[in-house]
């Protein structure tokens, strides 16, 4: 052990006998002109969280909309009448897999967020309720060998919805982060 | 140690600075600065973030500076800005991200302290440099405040926006830390070079 650290207030002493030269601060020039830069760059930056929160805000505003006052899909599917061709598997076409990158996205992602707020919390509901819908009309018209036209349709819905529920969530972490 | 809280200016030459005399700004600089300078790097150890606060701390202090109410030493009211500045970087959340990532390791690399501030030809000191930086940043500046610059346990916590309890706490464990530091060297394991 240190031989007097054990003392009353001998901490307080090593460290006030410390040298205070450990760091010469640059001169009074060079704190003026590091001054004049960084007032500059805090005006010319001032626009970025400006930006920031129109872009959150417009993402909101979307997933209201959605929520809110989008069209409910018609369930396509219960209206499909004709010959099914057996096989005949919808082609999803190029934005299979960008959705499966989403959806792994979304899974790592935390279930529930740590601070449920309403107005987040109703959008990300609806959208995984719709999404849980369009998912069970794709299984059902699967089961049935729905025509392909059809179940494409309700894959290109839920592929739009998926990407609405990036955009929400994403806003949801950049939120939480800025916090 | 030259305590910032002790150093004052003439009355006439703050004054002057009040007005935007840039000489008396000058003068000022030159007499507080390297004492503002040592508190910073002693509360976040390390040397381009101390010079970044630095600068901000001098900068809060100029624009407040028609604001000073003489009611204490210059340099207390100076030390009060940069240990606020200081706080505000421990706590923000950019900070505790970093930590997260400092925390993850990649497997075998090296688990080494900061290295110390006082250059190593200062004897002693070298020592409670290396004892210092062994403890979180949040320790070191609760045993700075209290230990050095004076502050009271409700004064900390204040500082902190945390419980009294939470200093005390705070400065115990940073005490045992520091005495196990300080046990002989023969229990410790030692490093060599092959």
């Amino acid at each position: 052990m240190h031989p007097e650290l054990d003392r009353e207030g001998a901490l307080a002493r090593l460290l006030r006998e410390l040298p205070d030269d450990v760091a010469e601060p640059y001169g009074f020039g060079e704190f003026q002109h590091r001054a004049r830069q960084r007032s500059q760059s805090r005006r010319t930056g001032g626009l970025g969280p400006l930006l920031a929160l129109a872009a959150v805000a417009g993402v909101a505003a979307v997933a209201l909309w959605m929520r809110f006052g989008a069209p409910t899909p018609r369930p396509q599917v219960a209206v499909v009448t004709g010959p099914i061709s057996r096989g005949a598997a919808p082609a999803t076409g190029a934005s299979a897999p960008s959705e499966e990158a989403m959806e792994r996205w979304l899974a790592s992602l935390p279930r529930e967020p740590a601070l449920a707020r309403v107005g987040n919390r109703a959008a990300v509901t609806g959208l995984e309720d719709r999404i849980a819908q369009l998912d069970d009309l794709l299984s059902a018209a699967r089961a049935e060998q729905g025509q392909p036209a059809q179940v494409l349709a309700l894959q290109q819905e839920r592929t739009r919805l998926v990407g609405a529920l990036v955009q929400v969530r994403y806003a949801e972490t950049l939120a939480n982060a800025s916090r | 140690m030259t305590r910032l809280a002790d150093t004052g200016v003439s009355e006439e030459v703050l004054a002057r600075a009040c007005a935007g005399d840039d000489a008396a700004r000058e003068a000022i600089y030159s007499a507080l600065a390297p004492a503002t300078l040592t508190l910073i790097r002693r509360m976040v150890g390390q040397r381009a973030l101390s010079e970044d606060i630095f600068q901000d701390t001098m900068m809060t202090f100029y624009e407040r500076l028609p604001q000073f109410r003489r009611e204490a030493p210059l340099g207390a009211w100076l030390r009060q800005i940069a240990i606020s500045r200081c706080l505000m970087h421990l706590r923000s959340p950019w900070r505790r991200a970093r930590l997260y990532l400092d925390a993850v390791r990649l497997p075998g690399a090296p688990d080494e302290a900061p290295p110390p501030v006082t250059p190593p030809y200062a004897g002693e000191s070298i020592d409670v440099e290396r004892a210092l930086a062994t403890l979180s940043p949040t320790a070191r500046a609760v045993v700075w405040m209290y230990e050095v610059e004076g502050y009271t346990h409700q004064e900390i916590a204040r500082e902190f926006g945390r419980s009294v309890s939470f200093s005390k706490s705070q400065l115990a464990r940073a005490h045992a830390r520091l005495r196990a530091w300080f046990e002989p060297q023969d229990n410790r394991q030692s490093c060599t070079l092959n």
